[in-house]
């Protein structure tokens, strides 16, 4: 680049900076227009519509690419540009500026590359940028190669940005360059990326947590603080487990959009699949209406559940009515009754003097009392090994008490009291085991200690009986120099 | 060939001395100088013992010990948690490598502070220092054997520092662990070198360090040991009285070594040798940190440039090994030893402050 720099000369480069701005004059015109379309109506083409810009559309190479030559000389925004251009995933893959703005990037004449003859189109508008991305990324044989789905595209148009996008012409919307960025685009997979998942909460945050910009749809935009205090946005954000879910695990990343209560069991499944599969089992699943896990666990709020959450302190007052419409007896859900998650109980629908209300109780009653004997078993053994026992033998046998306990709390997801309590009665049987082993474990180290005392005993007796010894043989050697000197001089 | 007759004794000493003639040798032996004014406090004769102990303990849970990656740590919980009396041998051996090195490493302060290392005891000291020196190797080979993470990933991190030893520090790290990682051929040659070539190692240098303590007995912490006045005259007299060394010093020595079996007893039953996850090569702990002996050369490396921080306590060994040649000034009394003792007690000062900083790091 340097070398040619020098080859058109000083003066050829003035030359060549007037006609970039005259150049940019004519892209801004360019982008007037096509925002002008996108304004109208979102008309902008369908990726299959729009002739094709590919990457061997333009023909550049990094030899041949004028753009970036010109460019990065003119000012140190357009040098960033080009070099954030340079370092994306698209150089790698060879596709050149002219790809998405058009033009002639192997001419050295401005006139010529930024050309509306050579198909320059400048800065494409919002809209034209998501057909303009789509247009190679719905290409299933360009994309081959790089195993990247073809469905972006069209899962878009399907999700709520762009519905919004092509259908109100709302260009306010989150569009391909505000996740992925326009030049610097960097696979998913790259820790330094925007949408990789570490990255994402704050991500979908810079629009979703502005209460201006979100002002207009009526969301509420403490969705990301919520989710940082959740299970999930903990494992996330404060343990960096590319396990837990981000936003877009369940809203969806190109086909974004809040599941329905119908669709949250199949969500929430997607990873916790035996939980849903114990849940399919139970009288909740089979109600039309019925609770689904966002009744009980909330959406964003996601916490660590625990047999306090089976029922209120103090049972709220409900009749009838607050479940059931009075006319057909049908069941009616308010999603306002669970939004508080101290609500999220049983006892928020099941009325304490009910069958099932007892039914509840004896599941919480079976896994408080497995759970109670898992902790004292726990602490047992954390007391033998804080006097220095080998306590693996237990922990074996605590760690099967927590798998029985996991299981039976998961059962819970059955609503089957014989269910939950079998396997409750086998954690608290495992607890009970792994605790006589600690037990056993600190009367060892009792005894230990006794036979310790006896030995330090016996120790102190012999050091005694030495002292005396000792003593004897100092009179005795005292008796022996009579006065004189003790012993021979060094010599 | 008319000899004078002999005394003969009867029993089974008189039994035994016809047949050996040993009562001489024994005589000689159980015959050292010890100034009156010189004060041992038994550490030399202390860390006799302790190596005594570790030698018994050692080949007591060798009997049950398997040194292969795969069985390693199986061993070590079967001796600690199902073998008669395994958990206080083991804790035996875990606490006396400990007081071990502590006393050792007194006992070389001892020397240091009453000047028993200048003439004519340079090699008596220079085998001090070796001798401390396969105490800490004993310690670093040892420390992989349970093969938990804690020596998994310790002796990773130790290896690593032998091998920024500058010049031979790869062949250094290829000879320690027997390939690119600590492996199961890592865990047999330190076996190897903890079971067999450093005891070796260690009873002959203690062979030879006796004898020469015996040769030349204990120095005067009063007065600096006389030079001949020529070249094959006699020495200088200096007239202090002796210690008798059988049996009084050796009784003395004797309740010493009572105490500190004592005090293995309450170690090892109060805090018995513990026993972590076993190692896995892929699992790494958020915090490995070596054993306390270690403590000061690991924060050193944290804050110096990783040359300076291997080489250093390098030239400090060398520094050591060389002291009686370094340390000209003929002097034994402390208040005329000022720059040895000011640059002793800063030294130390610096041992303690970076062991105590990497413990709590």
């Amino acid at each position: 680049m340097t070398s040619r720099r020098r080859r058109l000369g000083t003066g050829r480069l003035q030359l060549l900076r007037l006609a970039v701005v005259v150049g940019g004059l004519v892209a801004l015109a360019a982008v007037g227009v096509g925002g002008a379309v996108a304004q109208d109506g979102g008309s902008s083409p369908s990726p299959t519509a729009s002739a094709p810009v590919g990457p061997t559309a333009s023909g550049a190479t990094g030899d041949t690419n004028t753009c970036r030559t010109c460019h990065s000389a003119i000012d140190n925004v357009q040098h960033e540009i080009t070099e954030a251009w340079g370092a994306s995933v698209h150089a790698q893959a060879g596709i050149n500026c002219a790809d998405c703005h058009g033009g002639d990037p192997t001419s050295d004449q401005v006139t010529v590359s930024m050309s509306v003859a050579a198909g320059f189109r400048g800065t494409p508008g919002r809209t034209e940028s998501v057909a303009t991305c789509g247009d190679c990324h719905s290409d299933v044989t360009r994309m081959r190669q790089y195993q990247i789905p073809t469905d972006q595209y069209a899962k878009y148009r399907a999700s709520v940005h762009g519905e919004q996008l092509f259908g109100a012409g709302d260009a306010r919307v989150a569009i391909c360059i505000d996740c992925h960025g326009s030049h610097d685009i960097k696979k998913a997979s790259d820790p330094t990326a925007r949408v990789y998942p570490l990255n994402v909460p704050s991500l979908c945050a810079s629009c979703h947590s502005d209460t201006a910009y979100m002002e207009p749809y009526g969301i509420p935009t403490n969705q990301l603080a919520i989710y940082s205090e959740s299970v999930h946005g903990k494992l996330l954000l404060d343990e960096s487990d590319l396990r837990a879910p981000t936003c877009v695990s369940c809203h969806g990343s190109h086909d974004a959009k809040p599941p329905s209560s119908a669709e949250v069991v199949g969500v929430c499944g997607r990873c916790h699949t035996a939980t849903q599969a114990l849940y399919e089992q139970s009288r909740h699943a089979e109600l039309e209406i019925g609770p689904k896990c966002w009744t009980c666990h909330g959406n964003h709020d996601v916490v660590q559940p625990d047999e306090s959450r089976f029922f209120h302190p103090k049972p709220p007052s409900i009749d009838c009515t607050t479940c059931h419409n009075p006319v057909d007896r049908s069941l009616v859900l308010s999603a306002d009754r669970f939004t508080n998650d101290d609500d999220r109980r049983c006892d928020t629908c099941h009325h304490p003097d009910s069958l099932l209300y007892a039914q509840a109780e004896g599941i919480h009653d079976a896994l408080a009392t497995a759970a109670g004997a898992y902790d004292a078993a726990e602490a047992k053994i954390r007391e033998a090994a804080g006097v220095g026992m080998i306590v693996s033998d237990a922990d074996v046998e605590l760690a099967g008490a927590k798998t029985s306990l996991i299981r039976a709390r998961a059962a819970v997801h059955t609503t089957k009291l014989t269910d939950v309590a079998a396997l409750a009665d086998e954690a608290e049987s495992k607890a009970g085991a792994a605790q006589a082993i600690a037990e056993e474990k600190l009367d060892d180290a009792l005894r230990r200690r006794a036979a310790m005392v006896i030995v330090l005993a016996l120790i102190v007796v012999n050091v005694f009986a030495l002292i005396l010894i000792r003593r004897r043989l100092d009179h005795s050697y005292a008796g022996a120099s009579n006065g004189k000197p003790r012993a021979n001089v060094l010599s | 060939m008319n000899a004078p007759a002999e005394t003969v004794r009867g029993g089974v000493a008189g039994w035994f001395e016809e047949r050996l003639r040993i009562s001489g040798l024994l005589a000689a032996l159980l015959h050292v100088r010890i100034p009156v004014s010189a004060q041992t406090y038994y550490l030399g004769g202390i860390s006799l013992f302790l190596f005594g102990v570790q030698l018994i303990s050692g080949t007591l849970l060798a009997l049950y010990y398997k040194p292969t990656a795969d069985a390693a740590y199986e061993s070590v919980k079967y001796i600690t948690s199902v073998v008669d009396f395994g958990w206080l041998i083991r804790s035996v051996h875990h606490w006396g490598a400990t007081l071990m090195i502590a006393s050792v490493g007194l006992h070389m302060g001892r020397i240091f502070v009453q000047a028993a290392y200048k003439y004519p005891r340079e090699l008596t000291w220079m085998f001090g220092v070796l001798l401390f020196a396969v105490t800490i190797l004993f310690g670093f080979t040892g420390y992989l054997l349970p093969w938990d993470q804690k020596a998994y990933w310790a002796t990773t991190v130790g290896t690593e520092i032998a091998g920024g030893v500058p010049l031979i520090g790869d062949a250094l790290l290829n000879l320690l662990r027997g390939g690119a990682d600590v492996s199961d051929a890592t865990l047999n040659r330190f076996f190897g070198m903890h079971v067999l070539v450093l005891p070796l190692l260690l009873a002959g240098l203690v062979v030879v360090h006796l004898t020469i303590v015996h040769q030349l007995g204990l120095a005067s912490p009063r007065h600096p040991e006389p030079r001949p006045v020529r070249r094959g005259g006699p020495a200088q007299p200096v007239d202090e009285p002796l210690k008798p060394f059988f049996p009084h010093y050796i009784l003395d020595e004797l309740i010493a070594w009572f105490v500190v079996l004592a005090a293995l007893v309450v170690l090892a039953s109060v805090l018995p040798a513990g026993l972590e996850d076993e190692a896995d090569p892929l699992i790494t702990p958020q915090h490995v940190k070596p054993e306390w002996y270690f403590l000061s050369v690991y924060q050193l490396l944290k804050i110096v440039p990783r040359t300076i921080g291997i080489v250093a306590p390098m030239i400090a060994v060398a520094i050591l090994l060389l002291l009686p040649f370094l340390d000209r000034n003929p002097a034994v009394a402390k208040r005329r030893r000022p720059l040895a003792l000011s640059a002793a007690v800063l030294a130390v000062i610096g041992l303690v402050a970076l062991t105590v900083w990497g413990a709590q790091s």
